[in-house]
């Protein structure tokens, strides 16, 4: 009985400890956010490079997913609105769930197979062929020249793709309503502004940075676990991957519980 | 070694193999970033800086190129710039003919200093003992 007590614990803490030195990692890097250092000539060109890679070259990928997303989505949420009569609900179902929760989660699919996957083998390669020496070397703090940067460039882009994700989809769901319900430009707006709540806008928004903000720690740090050899690379990948679903999955799931409490 | 690069910490401009470029950087970028990170010097400087010193070496072209595209005399010259670019650099060349393995002897990187003179306070050369004499060093103190 002791034993399989003994193991139990065992096991819990084996899950809790990495889960405590990710926290405690993404505390020092959230304080060095708000380092002034952290912004030289060196880290704002990082950042820019990173912006570029995340949300300027995703873009044709991310408009077709979200004009075939939004075609389906608003296909059947109009069929069955219409069918059961609810079209006094319309606006709440498209602001409360396609723009606070749909959004935000495919946003942050898309980039984390994209960018979450691509930071963290590239943290895992600099580690092992050595170029993280090179820049403690040169005294180039980790923390200001290659973490932050890519942590903000991933909050901010997970606010602005959301909310290009948000606009190409009640853009359609205008095209459609106008179909099938003939409602014009204005009361097509005025709906959705009536159904907007402020506290959803601001969940949504705290949602997306801390989307963003674990979606680019997780990497960076599973990244740096990676050993001296070659055939760890792909095991810090995994490894991080893995990490940055469950994050998804947690947010996803306190935000809920914020919005519906 | 250790001991001597901890003491110079602040001014210490490495060239090893220890500290490779970064491979995922332009070459000139793997020099300016260390006006940029230190001085906060604007990206165009940096850049003007760092193809100036490249055109002293005559490896200009390699401008654009990345790390595993360099031949090992460019990619010597492109660690003593970057080394170069601390400020009053303490230059510590550690083991430089495992960057540059057929040379001859060390003239080549007598020469390659003399082009930054201006810009190092000091240059110091780490190496085993077997290979002082490439560096034309004996053990006779009147040679």
């Amino acid at each position: 009985m002791i034993t399989t007590i003994e193991n139990i614990g065992k096991a819990f803490l084996s899950k809790i400890l990495p889960l405590r030195g990710t926290l405690q990692f993404a505390t020092r890097v959230f304080l060095n956010i708000f380092d002034r250092r952290t912004y030289n000539s060196a880290s704002r060109m990082v950042f820019i490079h990173q912006f570029y890679f995340t949300s300027v070259q995703i873009l044709p990928l991310f408009l077709f997913v979200a004009v075939i997303f939004g075609s389906l989505i608003n296909g059947m949420a109009f069929q069955v609105v219409k069918n059961l009569g609810l079209s006094d609900y319309l606006g709440r179902l498209l602001m409360g769930f396609v723009v606070t929760e749909l959004s935000p989660f495919v946003t942050v699919l898309l980039i984390a197979l994209r960018s979450s996957s691509a930071i963290n083998a590239e943290i895992a390669v600099m580690k092992v062929s050595r170029e993280l020496n090179t820049l403690e070397s040169f005294r180039i703090d980790l923390i200001h020249y290659l973490f932050i940067p890519r942590i903000l460039n991933g909050m901010l882009s997970m606010v602005l793709l959301t909310s290009l994700f948000a606009l190409v989809v009640l853009s359609i769901g205008l095209l459609v309503s106008s179909l099938v319900f003939g409602t014009s430009v204005d009361a097509y707006i005025d709906t959705l502004l009536h159904s907007a709540d402020v506290l959803d806008i601001v969940i949504l928004l705290i949602k997306c940075a801390a989307f963003g903000f674990f979606i680019t720690l997780i990497p960076i740090r599973l990244g740096l676990n990676a050993s001296q050899e070659l055939t760890s690379i792909p095991v810090a990948v995994l490894n991080g991957m893995v990490k940055v679903f469950l994050a998804i999955v947690t947010i996803e799931a306190l935000s809920s519980i914020l919005r519906f409490i | 070694m250790e001991g001597f690069l901890a003491d110079h910490k602040s001014h210490l401009g490495l060239v090893s193999l220890e500290v490779p470029l970064i491979s995922n950087l332009p070459v000139w970028s793997n020099i300016a970033l260390i006006r940029q990170y230190h001085e906060n010097m604007p990206w165009e400087e940096a850049k003007t800086l760092a193809l100036d010193l490249l055109r002293r070496f005559g490896v200009a072209a390699t401008a654009e190129k990345r790390n595993p595209s360099l031949t090992a005399e460019e990619r010597f010259c492109i660690m003593l710039i970057r080394a170069a670019m601390v400020r009053d650099a303490v230059v510590v060349l550690d083991r430089p003919f495992r960057i540059f393995p057929d040379l001859p002897d060390g003239r080549f990187f007598m020469d390659s200093l003399r082009k930054v003179d201006d810009l190092i306070a000091e240059a110091h050369f780490f190496d085993y003992n077997w290979e002082k004499e490439r560096y034309g060093a004996t053990d006779d103190a009147e040679n």
